[in-house]
């Protein structure tokens, strides 16, 4: 099959610039901005549609690996909140990890539900925990969250946005190939 | 992918998240309104005839002397409002016969931030006496003549940033330049230390509720954001939440309470090039009253300014070093800045910002609300570097 979105992108940014652009009113300043707001989210499209898997792979690895420590966390003391569904989760997100056919739709939702969790039990630990535990939960989290902003930083990093975009690693250096 | 259709929300959950985040009257009802409204039709493009259609219509309620639409053409800036400029000859009031350049600015299905028209109208209507503000001359509150909300402003002369300058959408990191930098600088502190030491008890607020002193405002501004956040939000982020229950259990106290802009930075703001003066203020739409150290640490936000061109000292806004603002403020306003409360106020900002970037330019795109869903979905990737910022700072803090 030779139509890939790939190429098909690749034709549509060339339709946008050779033909659409210059046929645009100059006088019709948001049809000019967003003609050219089209041909720069095509390509970022593009240039990011080949690490699109490698990228939600990685996330899930590192939910999982998340969430199995904060169940870890909660039960070590005793524990005191509902953690299963969390475990399962957990479990489930690591399943799919293991299945070299999961679909990219299945690792979405699984990292969907996952996030979702995580965050509910956030806020009933929060209520439930010693200023310790609490304290383990938070360094946790703010480390989870910087692997995760790091990554989508370098995914987005060429819009534009980043103070200091040479800072952003390159996000395939970040990404583990999807068999290790 | 969620238990709760977000897309089509149902009454008992609209109900419940009203109840959970108590906030502004005003607010509530727009958000109450936003959600009633979700599960209807995408924005439908409106040609400029339609527009003009629908001006006429609100005119012929409001002059009585003939008058005539000229020359309506598109405008772009901002990333949340749709607007016509076009010259109105009319008989205007005190002055005669006059040709004025005039705009309207119209919400689309569901926006990037939902507001209230009748809050901008307000609140431009009473800074006017202190700031340069574009004049308001008409309201429609509930989409009577026109498709959706609209004002009808005068046009401001000037622009957002320098002719041929740099700079992302919705004049997020203007570069304004060595030669600029002072001369607008200077106006943008004492312009803001006006706004929050003005008298704003005497001007019609009626839509602002006025909170008490102490921790009221933040708490009705959590509440607002996070309800936001509750509505609009598609995948979870455990930092945000992570984020809420700190900012929550560290209100500070207020002892003043000023009328906050909300959105004060590089971008809303006009200048003239020729005199180098700021011309208007724009933006309004989330105003309200609270503390002002709001304000000044959402302009000192690092991911709203960009570096010299030394490549080492951090411009606030573009316009000048953070610590040469709050002491350059502080002179102007006679206020004095706590520290702390500015920490606290820039993990607010950059909580908020994750809410409005990410969230609710999520929504609206999703359901095909707007008129630039394309401009929103570029818009999204500046919520990952308020993020860094905002993990970082729960970092210094934890």
């Amino acid at each position: 099959m030779e139509v890939r979105p790939e190429i098909q992108i690749q034709a549509m940014i060339k339709a946008m610039v050779d033909v659409v652009l210059p046929a645009v009113d100059p006088e019709q300043k948001m049809a000019q901005e967003q003609a050219r707001l089209v041909i720069g989210t095509l390509g970022l499209i593009a240039s990011r549609l080949p690490v699109a898997y490698r990228f939600d792979r990685d996330q899930l690895d590192r939910y999982v690996s998340l969430s199995r420590e904060l169940v870890a966390l909660d039960q070590a003391d005793g524990g005191g909140q509902t953690v299963s569904k969390l475990e399962s989760l957990a479990e489930r997100g690591a399943d799919v990890l293991q299945r070299a056919r999961a679909e990219p739709a299945e690792l979405e939702s699984t990292v969907f539900d996952l996030r979702a969790e995580v965050s509910s039990l956030l806020q009933s630990l929060h209520k439930s925990s010693s200023p310790e535990k609490w304290n383990k939960v938070n360094r946790l989290i703010l480390e989870a969250s910087r692997m995760e902003i790091d990554r989508e930083r370098a995914l987005v990093v060429a819009m534009g946005f980043e103070p200091k975009p040479g800072s952003i690693p390159p996000i395939e250096s970040l990404l583990p190939p999807v068999n290790t | 992918m969620t238990a709760v259709d977000k897309n089509r929300p149902a009454p008992e959950w609209i109900e419940s998240l009203r109840r959970r985040y108590p906030c502004e009257q005003e607010m509530d009802r727009v958000f109450t309104r936003k959600l009633q409204r979700r599960a209807g039709p995408g924005y439908l493009p409106v040609s400029l005839q339609t527009l003009c259609d629908s001006l006429q219509t609100l005119l012929k309620t409001q002059l009585d002397a003939p008058f005539e639409i000229r020359e309506p053409r598109w405008l772009t800036g901002g990333a949340s409002k749709i607007q016509m400029a076009f010259k109105l000859d009319w008989n205007q009031p005190g002055v005669g016969r006059s040709l004025t350049s005039m705009v309207v600015r119209m919400e689309p299905a569901e926006s990037i931030v939902e507001t209230s028209r009748l809050r901008e109208y307000q609140i431009i209507k009473g800074v006017a006496e202190i700031l340069p503000v574009p004049p308001v001359f008409w309201l429609d509150e509930d989409g009577k003549y026109f498709p959706y909300p609209a004002i009808v402003y005068g046009f401001a002369e000037g622009v957002t940033k320098p002719s041929g300058g740099a700079g992302n959408v919705s004049g997020i990191g203007v570069n304004f330049g060595p030669a600029l930098r002072r001369p607008l600088g200077k106006q943008y502190v004492e312009h803001l230390a006006k706004l929050h030491t003005w008298d704003w008890s005497r001007a019609d607020l009626s839509s602002l509720d006025v909170p008490a002193l102490g921790t009221q405002a933040i708490e009705w501004h959590l509440n607002w954001w996070e309800r936001v956040w509750e509505e609009d939000s598609n995948i979870d982020i455990p930092l945000l939440r992570l984020a809420g229950l700190w900012l929550r259990d560290n209100m500070p106290s207020m002892d003043r309470i000023s009328l906050i802009h909300g959105d004060y930075r590089a971008g809303n703001f006009l200048f003239t090039e020729h005199d180098q003066r700021i011309s208007a203020w724009l933006d309004w739409e989330l105003g309200y009253l609270g503390d002002f150290h709001s304000d000044v640490a959402y302009t000192t936000l690092p991911y709203l300014s960009h570096y010299s061109e030394d490549g080492s000292t951090l411009l606030a806004s573009g316009l000048m070093p953070v610590e040469e603002m709050y002491e350059a403020y502080e002179k102007a306003s006679g206020l004095t800045i706590n520290q702390k409360t500015i920490d606290y106020y820039h993990i607010f900002q950059a909580y908020r910002s994750g809410v409005i970037i990410i969230a609710s330019s999520y929504r609206p795109v999703r359901n095909g609300k707007t008129h630039q869903d394309i401009l929103l979905t570029w818009i999204m990737g500046a919520g990952y570097a308020s993020m860094g910022y905002l993990r970082d700072k729960l970092e210094e803090v934890a």
